[in-house]
């Protein structure tokens, strides 16, 4: 009786272990957005004090919104200001010029192009 | 007369100033540091961010490291939090030259040329020379290819003692950059 246990106590500890080592990733489409705001004010933070708002923003969900300024196969760039990278293609859900909405994690703030950029987007209005 | 002149060479000065520049915003940047047997250590950033100037050959990249996934996702917690402190050092640059750049010489397919930069990391830079890398021009778009070797010592990333077997010493990174004229 006592060797099962040993074994059924083994056993626990090794799911407990694999879960542990092979966890899945963050899905960034259900999580619930910690800010929402527009592109304008998102992007006047980071010019403001760049290293201020990364403390502040990144690696967090958010949901931005602006208007679509450029549209490539997996990617778009609201007002010419956040880059949003799609894991995939997104050329037949969006149009140039339209409002949109847009929920993505923030991964930083590109100061050669002066834009922020965020990415495992998914598009939450049109 | 004084009312045309102005404009023209408002529009002179314009040309004179202007750059060529090629630009994208999606490169893709990877690197692999895996030992074989021991579970691959790989990851790939699709949202980099590259400068070509044509006129003089410079080229310029930034990588924001949070943008390296993993397959792993406990392996991507570890290389942000442990490895590259990506909380600290959120960006990688790289700014560098081609040599012999000319665009009126670059084809449909593919020439290597060398490049010489420095690398910016975790809060190190290394110089980096003879970087081979691929051009090749396509209307206007311009590719840009080509993969290095760096050592995780030059930019100072300790790796416990307890992975140091299942992590390689030596990275190889690549790249691709299909650059886009502005």
């Amino acid at each position: 009786m006592r060797k099962y246990l040993y074994l059924i106590i083994l056993i626990f500890f090794a799911i407990i272990g694999y879960n542990y080592l092979y966890k899945n990733h963050r899905v960034i489409a259900t999580e619930k957005p910690e800010f929402a705001l527009s592109s304008a004010s998102l992007m006047s933070e980071f010019l403001n004090n760049s290293s201020e708002a990364e403390l502040k923003y990144l690696n967090k969900t958010m949901e931005v919104s602006g208007v679509v300024s450029e549209v490539n196969q997996d990617n778009l760039t609201l007002n010419e200001q956040i880059f949003c990278k799609f894991s995939e293609s997104i050329n037949s859900l969006v149009k140039l010029g339209s409002e949109t909405i847009v929920k993505g994690r923030l991964i930083g703030y590109d100061d050669l192009l002066e834009v922020v950029k965020l990415d495992q987007c998914s598009i939450i209005s049109k | 007369m004084k009312y045309f002149i102005f404009p023209v060479l408002f529009f002179v000065g314009l040309i004179a100033t202007a750059q060529t520049k090629y630009i994208t915003k999606s490169g893709e940047v990877s690197f692999e540091a895996s030992v074989p047997t021991f579970e691959e250590v790989k990851a790939n950033n699709s949202s980099v961010t590259a400068i070509l100037n044509t006129d003089n050959g410079e080229f310029a990249a930034l990588v924001l490291v949070k943008g390296f996934r993993f397959k792993n996702a406990l392996m991507e917690e570890h290389f942000n939090e442990n490895y590259v402190e990506s909380d600290k050092y959120p960006k990688a640059t790289f700014k560098g030259k081609i040599l012999d750049f000319n665009l009126s010489k670059l084809k449909h397919q593919g020439y290597l040329h060398k490049m010489n930069g420095e690398l910016t990391f975790h809060g190190k830079t290394k110089l980096l020379i003879d970087i081979m890398i691929s051009i090749s021009k396509d209307e206007n778009i311009i590719s840009v290819s080509g993969n290095f070797k760096v050592s995780t010592s030059d930019f100072d990333i300790k790796i416990p003692k307890i992975v140091s077997n299942k992590i390689a010493e030596e990275i190889e990174l690549s790249f691709l950059f299909i650059l886009k004229m502005k």
